[in-house]
């Protein structure tokens, strides 16, 4: 059965899945309602297109810009730098924060060949530069980038490159432990390294 | 700290059994090849969550299976036992601590650890340098649970530092370099306290044993400028930058930091018999348990000695060396646990005591 095997081997490749998963999930697709197969299917073939990033901060959007970019609640003064699309989602969850952030869209590691150019770093200068002629110029930047070697890297690399930039910059340091995940961190934790952010 | 007993499942060629273990020692008497090692290899993978003879996982489990299962129960100060349960299958590994699952190895060192002494040790007295930075690596992960956090950090960036170099990366070893000298920093820091530990108690040790009559003395040479700061380190580093690009690597740091034996202003690893080297192994192994004892006692106030595992090391020595190396070992009364291994003809019997469990290993099977 082609079909069957086919699905089961898609599956397996989602992070998480192993073959047993796949084979459940398949099976019980075969015997569930039709609708909600379909309805399924349809929102996995939409999902890349209704979910873009964001052009300013580069975070998942379905409007562009974000609802955070142009929120009118939003600190514009302070600037939160992560690694990933998800970690927004995290902080956001959190709500202790309400700046702004920049999406860097990794770490910097010369092992797997990612310098400064792969990332979102000279769009967050130009972003700062930019600020400067507006009502509100962005004052801080925030690194939240995880606590590990490679986040550290990317911290102190950032740091250097906005030192002419006249903006102060801090990292969460306290509450995650180290080689700790931002996307694993509880909610309260998060509050506190957010409170007890340090100047770099 | 001493195991009660343990159970056995599907462990190399190891009947699956429950085996008490509840003496300070126990003596396992066999031929060679009928599982001795092999027990002693499980209680140190109960201890570490992995083996001594740098195997994997995959080669463990008994002939024909995919799998294997430990467990390993030892007292603790309150009226409940301890237990750890180890299952490795189709090479997924599982490990709870009081049932409560372990995520990293780390987090078992502390709770009822075990010094090996076997014959691949002779390598850490006579062997590469390399293989000395391994054994105390060890000892300073079982006194300090941060040492292994921060030698994997150190590792890290040394990796990065080096996939820096070679790709020319110039603005990223600025950042790198800081990180590089602040963990190779720690790590010496924790290794000088490791070595004034070993150096307090080897060279007499070692004499009390060899009667050699000349002192065997230990030295610890950092790669970096020793007592140097941060910022003279720093520069230290950045000061081979040229030879660096040209050869895409690091040239410093404590991944090249040295550890000798000296006797008499020579190196001992080059002047000592194969026997005088065989005793530095041994007698290392029972300084790394004494530095454990000791740093348990300065943070709890008790006393704790790991578990000792012997596989085989008394049959080299003479009678005299051995009868004098048996005495290093902590005594009964001190709540240490011995594993010893023999050969049937040794005579096992002159050292077992009235608290002696004694099995004889046939095929893989124990029998009291
Ligand atoms: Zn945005």
């Amino acid at each position: 059965m082609k079909a069957l095997e086919d699905l089961v081997t898609l599956f397996t490749r989602l992070p998480g899945i192993g073959r047993k998963s796949a084979l459940r999930m398949t099976y019980y697709l075969l015997k569930a309602d039709p609708r909600f197969a379909q309805s399924l299917a349809e929102q996995i073939a939409g999902l890349q297109d209704q979910i873009k990033f964001c052009s300013v901060c580069g975070s998942y959007t379905e409007s562009d810009p974000c609802p955070v970019c142009s929120g009118l609640d939003r600190d514009r003064r302070i600037l939160c730098v992560v690694e990933q699309p998800q970690d927004v989602i995290t902080i956001e969850a959190s709500r202790e924060y309400r700046g702004l952030y920049h999406v860097l869209g990794g770490l910097l590691s010369p092992l797997d060949g990612i310098g400064p150019d792969k990332l979102r770093i000279a769009s967050l200068i130009q972003r700062i530069r930019k600020s400067r002629n507006e009502s509100v110029p962005i004052q801080e930047v925030v690194l939240a980038t995880n606590p590990t070697v490679e986040g550290d890297t990317t911290a102190l690399y950032i740091r250097k490159v906005l030192e002419q930039e006249g903006v102060a910059v801090t990292r969460l340091a306290t509450g995650i432990p180290v080689g700790g995940d931002l996307e694993y961190a509880d909610r309260l934790t998060l509050a506190r390294s957010f409170r007890g952010r340090m100047p770099l | 700290m001493s195991f009660s007993r343990i159970r056995l499942v599907s462990y190399r060629n190891l009947e699956d059994a429950e085996i008490n273990t509840a003496a300070d020692r126990v003596f396992l008497i066999g031929e060679n090849g009928q599982g001795k090692t092999n027990l002693l290899e499980a209680l140190y993978y109960l201890s570490f969550g992995g083996s001594f003879r740098g195997q994997v996982d995959a080669q463990i489990p008994a002939n024909g299976v995919k799998g294997f299962g430990l467990k390993g129960y030892w007292k603790n100060n309150s009226i409940l036992e301890d237990e750890i349960e180890i299952s490795v299958q189709n090479s997924v590994k599982d490990i709870r601590l009081n049932g409560k699952p372990v995520r990293d190895r780390k987090e078992l060192v502390g709770h009822n650890p075990s010094v090996v002494f076997c014959h691949e040790d002779f390598s850490f007295a006579a062997g590469e340098p390399e293989l000395r930075r391994f054994f105390f690596d060890q000892c300073a992960g079982m006194i300090s649970l941060d040492y292994i956090d921060i030698l994997r950090a150190y590792r890290r960036v040394l990796k990065q530092r080096n996939a820096a170099l070679k790709e020319s990366a110039y603005d990223l070893l600025e950042v790198l370099d800081p990180q590089f000298v602040r963990y190779g920093q720690e790590l010496m820091a924790i290794r000088e306290i490791i070595f004034a530990r070993f150096q307090k108690q080897f060279p007499q040790l070692y004499e009390h044993v060899s009667q050699l009559g000349k002192p065997v003395e230990l030295e610890y040479r950092p790669n970096w400028p020793q007592g140097a700061g941060f910022e003279e380190i720093l520069q230290f580093v950045e000061s081979k930058r040229d030879i660096e690009i040209i050869q895409g690597t690091t040239r410093s740091g404590p991944h090249r930091d040295r550890w000798n034996f000296v006797s008499g202003g020579e190196s001992f690893t080059d002047t000592a018999s194969t026997g005088q080297l065989r005793l530095v192994s041994l007698v290392l192994r029972v300084v790394e348990a004494i530095v454990y004892a000791e740093t348990v006692e300065a943070q709890t106030g008790t006393r704790q000695w790991p578990v000792l595992l012997l596989d085989d090391v008394l049959l080299e020595l003479d009678v005299g060396k051995r009868r004098r190396f048996l005495e290093l070992l902590p005594g009964e009364r001190e709540g240490a646990q011995a594993f010893f291994t023999f050969l049937p003809g040794e005579p096992w019997t002159e050292y077992a005591s009235g608290d002696t469990l004694v099995y004889r290993v046939n095929h893989g099977r124990f029998e009291g």
